[in-house]
């Protein structure tokens, strides 16, 4: 007895050592980055390098902001993708919902297309959906932006795994009670995916926010540019502005951070939804 | 382009600059073209735009008065696309233009990858794509070869200008029939010294004609002294510029590999030597550490090229007046000492239509084919000119205080003269990669110099298909 609880102390501070470990591994660049931003370029290409934050983060990003519009792009960057993850994820779990309660002709096949274009990387893609956009005049929107990606085929993947899990019982119940198939989807089936729809709203939100090649090539004026696509523009030829990037980089994981902190107890659970309750 | 810009520097010499400028004007006319005089040209083939008949003599130099507005097929305005601050001598030079010309230009500023995905996409999708855009000339021919560039040999032809441009630029941005880009700046190679840190210790920088000297005097140097330094991540680019020195391709005319030349493995050896000898540090280029030690003077010696003034002044301001340039060493002595680091052009894409490529040659003409543009580039970017004419200029002789009071862009200006041609391919990263690889793994792992250059060649002729020559 006493045996096994030594046994078991010394296994959760190996793991604890590990994970703090990996912690401190992954937080270091993460660190690095916000001491850099509040450094002045002099003190950032010292050697060796000074670890400890300054005090020119407000001067770095008066410059960043002199240089390209950066909050703006911010703006941008969240219109964009909460506009994207809501409708995206009302799109998927749609689609979610008639792949796993609807019985109807080529539903395998479909579905199978459908996982297919995963494959399909994004750099193939750009060169007809800006055809497209052009030939439609939407170049320069952000409606060119959110629209190619609604149908993420990951996102109706994730949610017709997980709304498998409804019983049938329960939607058939309903049926008797004469509520309308929307209704089932909308009031039964989409409250019951409350932690797949929040893992799915992190995906799609971060899929949407790291986007660069494909906004690159449709946004023109830097007005409408998302962050991506800003900080691509900081990039000189020699003269690299590091002290910008790094506040604007410091700036663009804001966003992202707390949409996570927001949705992580469902985002955990979400993930591990299709693999527990088979 | 690798370039930089400075404010200090820039605005320093923004007096002299338009001074200059101001001289040219009036040069310009006696010299090789008068830009408002070409800018007007009536444009004899008004009829047919159907395709894209580029060699079609546009009835040049009619009414000479100037304004572009006078030929009925320019447009009345363009965009361009540039990166840095490529754009913003771009933007200068737009203005200049539109003073001139009853026409505008619109210079958009990209960052430099962004532009190539950006650009490289509406190159492919035939549509969307600038009316004139930046084109490195290492990047030339894998532009040319997918058939998305104007040929401008016809424009260049009728300007006049092939033969004003230095000899070397041509062959990265041209077929054996057509141009298709006009040479903008280029990288004319030297090494930069610490004048500091060789009176130090006793070298003579004037007495180094050749690598051997280099070795010899860098061995008058303390351990902790490195005479130069070898980038392990870009040691290709140190053997581009060498065996570029030495008039050599990568390619023979028919296709075949040919790095591993004898030249190439006097290239290698030479290198081995410098590092075995332990006169070369082997520091990440442009890493912080790279500065640090150029600052300190802990490495005394750059062999670059004449973009790097820009950086040094920007980024080691407190080293001002502690440098000095010679060229690059010769191999054995009394050979070549001139090559080239960089370089960029301007090009016009094929899906551009008739009078948005007329006036996009007009504008390109205008900004690169003057000496007062090229000029006022240079005063205000340190893009150093691939335009010939203007190195007669007294600005090359100026004693710059930044070198110690040496003329050290005089130096620049006769080196360009001499930089051998050059040809650069779609294969030119499988090269680079290749090279810098096996000349890393013989620095480190002490490979025999013929080895590492054959491996390098068998492994460019594996992957590119081609033969060995």
């Amino acid at each position: 007895m006493r045996e096994q609880r030594r046994k078991d102390a010394v296994w959760r501070f190996l793991t604890y050592t590990f994970v703090l470990a990996a912690t401190v591994v992954m937080l270091v660049p993460l660190y690095w980055m916000i001491v850099a931003a509040s450094l002045p370029q002099e003190l950032f290409i010292e050697f060796p390098p000074r670890l400890y934050p300054g005090t020119s983060f407000f001067d770095n990003f008066a410059a960043l902001q002199e240089r390209s519009n950066f909050v703006r792009s911010i703006g941008n960057s969240v219109f964009i993708a909460v506009v994207y993850t809501i409708i995206s994820i009302l799109l998927c779990s749609m689609a979610g919902f008639a792949f796993a309660k609807y019985e109807f002709r080529f539903k395998e096949p479909i579905f199978y297309v459908i996982l297919a274009t995963l494959v399909l990387p994004i750099q193939l893609l750009v060169i007809p959906l800006f055809l497209m956009m052009s030939q439609i005049g939407w170049t320069d929107t952000f409606r060119a932006i959110i629209l190619p990606w609604l149908a993420n085929p990951i996102g109706i993947f994730l949610m017709r795994q997980n709304m498998q899990s409804i019983p049938d019982a329960l939607l058939e119940s309903a049926r008797m009670d004469g509520a309308t198939e929307f209704q089932l989807f909308y009031r039964i089936a989409l409250p019951a995916m409350r932690s797949s729809v929040a893992a799915l709203a992190i995906i799609l939100f971060l899929f949407q926010w790291d986007l660069f090649l494909y906004p690159l090539v449709i946004l023109e004026d830097s007005a409408n540019y998302t962050i991506p696509v800003a900080l691509a523009g900081l990039e000189g030829s020699q003269r690299v502005y590091f002290d910008q990037i790094m506040v604007a980089t410091s700036l663009a994981i804001i966003p992202l951070a707390i949409l996570f902190l927001f949705l992580q107890k469902q985002f955990v659970s979400g993930i591990l939804a299709g693999s527990l309750k088979e | 382009m690798p370039h930089d810009t400075n404010s200090m520097y820039g605005r320093r010499r923004v007096l002299g600059g338009l001074i200059t400028a101001g001289t040219f004007a009036a040069a310009g006319c006696i010299g090789t073209d008068d830009p408002a005089g070409n800018g007007g040209n009536g444009n004899g083939d008004g009829n047919g735009n159907g395709g894209n008949g580029n060699g079609d003599g546009n009835g040049n130099g009619g009414n000479g008065d100037g304004n572009g507005n006078g030929g009925t097929e320019m447009a009345g305005s363009i965009d361009g696309w540039g990166w840095d601050i490529a754009a913003r001598s771009l933007q200068l030079t737009a203005e200049a233009y539109e003073e001139e010309h009853d026409a505008s230009v619109t210079v958009e500023e990209f960052g430099r990858s962004a532009m190539k995905d950006d650009l490289q996409t509406r190159l492919a999708s035939g549509s969307g794509a600038p009316d004139v855009a930046m084109l490195e000339m290492v990047d030339g021919h894998s532009y040319i070869d997918t058939g998305s560039l104007t040929d401008l040999s016809g424009h260049i032809e009728d300007a006049g200008v092939y033969d004003d441009f230095v000899p070397g630029v041509w062959e990265a941005l041209s077929t054996e029939d057509a141009i298709y880009a006009l040479p903008w700046d280029i990288g004319p190679t030297a090494v930069y010294y610490r004048r500091d840190v060789y009176d130090e210790h006793g070298l003579d920088a004037d007495s180094i004609e050749t690598w051997d000297d280099v070795l010899e005097e860098g061995q008058k140097l303390p351990d902790d002294v490195y005479m130069l330094n070898l980038p392990p991540g870009d040691l290709a680019g140190v053997w581009r510029y060498q065996f570029r020195q030495l008039g050599n391709n990568p390619f023979t005319d028919d296709g075949a590999v040919n790095i591993h030349d004898e030249d190439s493995v006097t290239i290698a050896r030479t290198m081995k030597e410098l590092h075995d000898a332990g006169v070369a540090s082997m520091l990440e280029g442009w890493s912080s550490a790279w500065f640090g030690a150029y600052e300190s003077g802990e490495i005394a010696s750059l062999p670059s090229a004449a973009w790097m003034e820009g950086t040094l002044r920007a980024e080691l301001p407190d080293t001002a007046g502690d440098w000095g340039v010679y060229k690059i060493p010769a191999f054995e002595s009394g050979g070549p000492r001139a090559s080239n680091w960089g370089g960029s052009s301007l090009m016009i894409p094929a899906q551009i239509e008739e009078p948005e490529r007329n006036r996009g040659w007009d504008y390109i003409q205008w900004s690169l084919a003057t000496e007062e543009m090229q000029m006022l580039m240079f005063d205000e970017f340190g893009l150093f000119p691939a335009l010939e004419t203007t190195y007669e200029n007294e600005a090359f002789d100026e004693e710059l205080d930044f070198f110690g009071g040496q003329p050290a862009r005089r130096v620049f200006a006769d080196v360009a003269q001499e930089i051998p041609d050059y040809r650069f391919s779609v294969d030119t990263p499988e090269v680079s990669n290749a090279i810098n690889t096996e000349f890393e793994r013989m620095l480190r792992d002490d490979l025999d110099p013929e080895e590492a250059v054959m491996a390098a060649a068998e492994t460019v002729a594996e992957r590119t298909d081609r033969e060995l020559a």
